[in-house]
């Protein structure tokens, strides 16, 4: 059996109701293989997603029409919750306001539901009425061509690095496995490993469970899980003493601060951020204001072009020189 | 003429017993009723400050309570461990069944325990603590109930069983 499709049956079936464990173990895995997300939702019909695709399932395996598809009852919803949880919602207060947790093999579940506020903000969701299993895939090799670009070979050192792409282009996956196999040491280093710092605010990075990172990040890799990233990398500098610290997401102004400590202490920062244009991350007023004050020493643009992860394009960051472009396909 | 004396003798003791039997029934609903709200009790410090998963904060109230109820929350834990796919509503109703020989919560307190069944594990914490209080509350008022019960059933059934056996004894003769 292959690794998806293993992970899926074993380590998500783990956690569904019976009936609908049944229809996902019966799928072949060549569906499996490629599955990206499995949705549960009250009185709806099942589907898996994949790239570019998706599928309606009934005890019979994928059928072409929702009408034939099985219908997610409120009992499927009750016991998928009680697994997820082991019986026990109210140990995951803080999970059921983030709207997700995460599962043994780094998988995240996402939760929809009724939101109760406090002050305005989200206290609490109740009522779940929708669930969205997401397959956690590591793809080893993906960050191999980018560290070339971001190893300073003189210094030794890694180069403070902005990571950028829309939703699903593959920051995350890039990230870590920059974190592996600069946690590890590779051929391009030349050198033994260097400690990496990852300050896993959403717990996608390394997918941890139970504070156990549940994906390979490399051995010399602490991780901060479902960490605020502004006291994270503060938390990192002060007692890990990290030599690369990595995150994604940054946005807020309390993280690009944060950042700014990281840099002015010596650690070589590697980060992601939303967006598809170097224009329009430039008018975004805090990560825009990052960036006119040249911290980054390599932009990396990813896109969905080719699939989630390519490649766009690397430009150095205080000149704006392209330094790689996909059309050029090379320095 | 001894035979006669032993067979009154035996009537007479079966007799009391039977209604010894029908009074302790009431005792022991008061007992099992006082263990499940200590039970609650003791839940409630469990998830206020443990956050202790509902498994194991069912295994450690079964060691602390004596049997029948100490066992159902036992035997519930044991069920959801094993048993994979079940709501927790299940495994206490599966549990409850394994023990429905020795609880004593006829009337009120059975609908009680098993509307218990639906409220493990569910909501966020505060939700869970508003649920167990309001159990409580409820418990506490079928713990009335039956206390006045066995307050007046306690002797009466107890004489019953010897009174009617005198009584049988002496139709009989």
């Amino acid at each position: 059996m292959r690794d998806a499709a293993y992970n899926i049956k074993k380590q998500i079936g783990h956690f569904l109701a019976p009936k609908v464990r049944l229809i996902i173990e019966n799928l072949p895995d060549e569906l499996l293989e490629k599955t990206e997300e499995i949705r549960l939702r009250h009185s709806r019909p099942l589907i898996i997603f994949w790239a570019g695709g998706e599928s309606y399932l009934s005890e019979k395996g994928p059928v072409p029409t929702p009408r034939e598809a099985y219908l997610t009852d409120g009992e499927d919803l009750e016991k998928t919750l009680d697994l997820l949880s082991n019986y026990s919602l109210y140990a995951y207060e803080e999970e059921l306001r983030q709207g997700y947790l995460t599962i043994p093999g780094g998988h995240r579940v996402g939760l929809a539901g009724r939101a109760v506020l406090e002050g305005g903000r989200i206290k609490v969701l109740r009522d779940i009425s929708s669930l969205n299993f997401r397959v956690a895939r590591q793809v080893k090799g993906v960050g191999e061509k980018v560290l070339a670009f971001i190893f300073d070979r003189r210094m030794g050192r890694i180069m403070h690095s902005l990571i950028i792409s829309p939703p699903q282009g593959g920051k995350t996956t890039l990230l870590r496995d920059l974190a592996r196999l600069i946690s590890e040491g590779t051929g391009i280093l030349g050198q033994a490993g260097k400690k990496v710092g990852i300050v896993d605010e959403r717990s996608e990075i390394a997918g941890c469970y139970q504070g156990i990172p549940q994906l390979d990040v490399g051995f010399r890799t602490d991780v901060l899980d479902a960490c605020p990233k502004a006291e994270g990398v503060m938390l990192m500098l002060r007692s890990l003493s990290p030599q690369v610290i990595i995150t994604d997401e940054i946005g807020r102004g309390e993280d690009v601060n944060a950042i700014e400590e990281a840099i002015h202490a010596g650690v070589s920062v590697i980060a992601s951020a939303h967006g598809s244009s170097l224009e329009e991350i430039c008018q975004r007023p805090i990560l825009g204001g990052l960036l006119l004050k040249n911290y980054f020493e390599r932009l990396i643009f990813l896109s969905n072009s080719r699939g989630p992860g390519t490649l766009e394009m690397i430009i150095e960051g205080e000149r704006g020189l392209p330094l790689y472009s996909s059309r050029q396909g090379g320095e | 003429m001894y035979l006669k004396f032993w067979g009154a003798s035996l009537i007479i003791l079966a007799a009391y017993f039977f209604g010894h039997n029908i009074s302790s029934m009431y005792r022991n609903r008061v007992c099992q009723l006082e263990e499940l709200l200590l039970g609650l009790e003791m839940f409630l410090t469990e998830i206020t400050y443990g956050l202790t998963p509902l498994p194991q904060a069912f295994i450690n109230i079964g060691k602390k309570l004596k049997d029948p109820v100490g066992r159902l929350f036992s035997d519930t834990a044991w069920i959801m461990q094993k048993s994979r796919g079940l709501s927790a509503r299940e495994c206490w109703k599966k549990a409850l069944k394994n023990n429905s020989g020795a609880l004593e919560f006829f009337g009120g307190g059975l609908e009680l325990l098993d509307r218990l069944g639906f409220i493990w594990g569910k909501g966020d914490k505060s939700g869970q603590l508003r649920q167990i209080a309001l159990m409580q509350e409820l418990l506490r008022q079928a713990h009335r109930e039956a206390q006045q019960d066995y307050q007046k059933n306690e002797k009466m059934w107890k004489y019953l069983g010897l009174l009617g056996g005198l009584t049988l004894v002496i139709f009989l003769i």
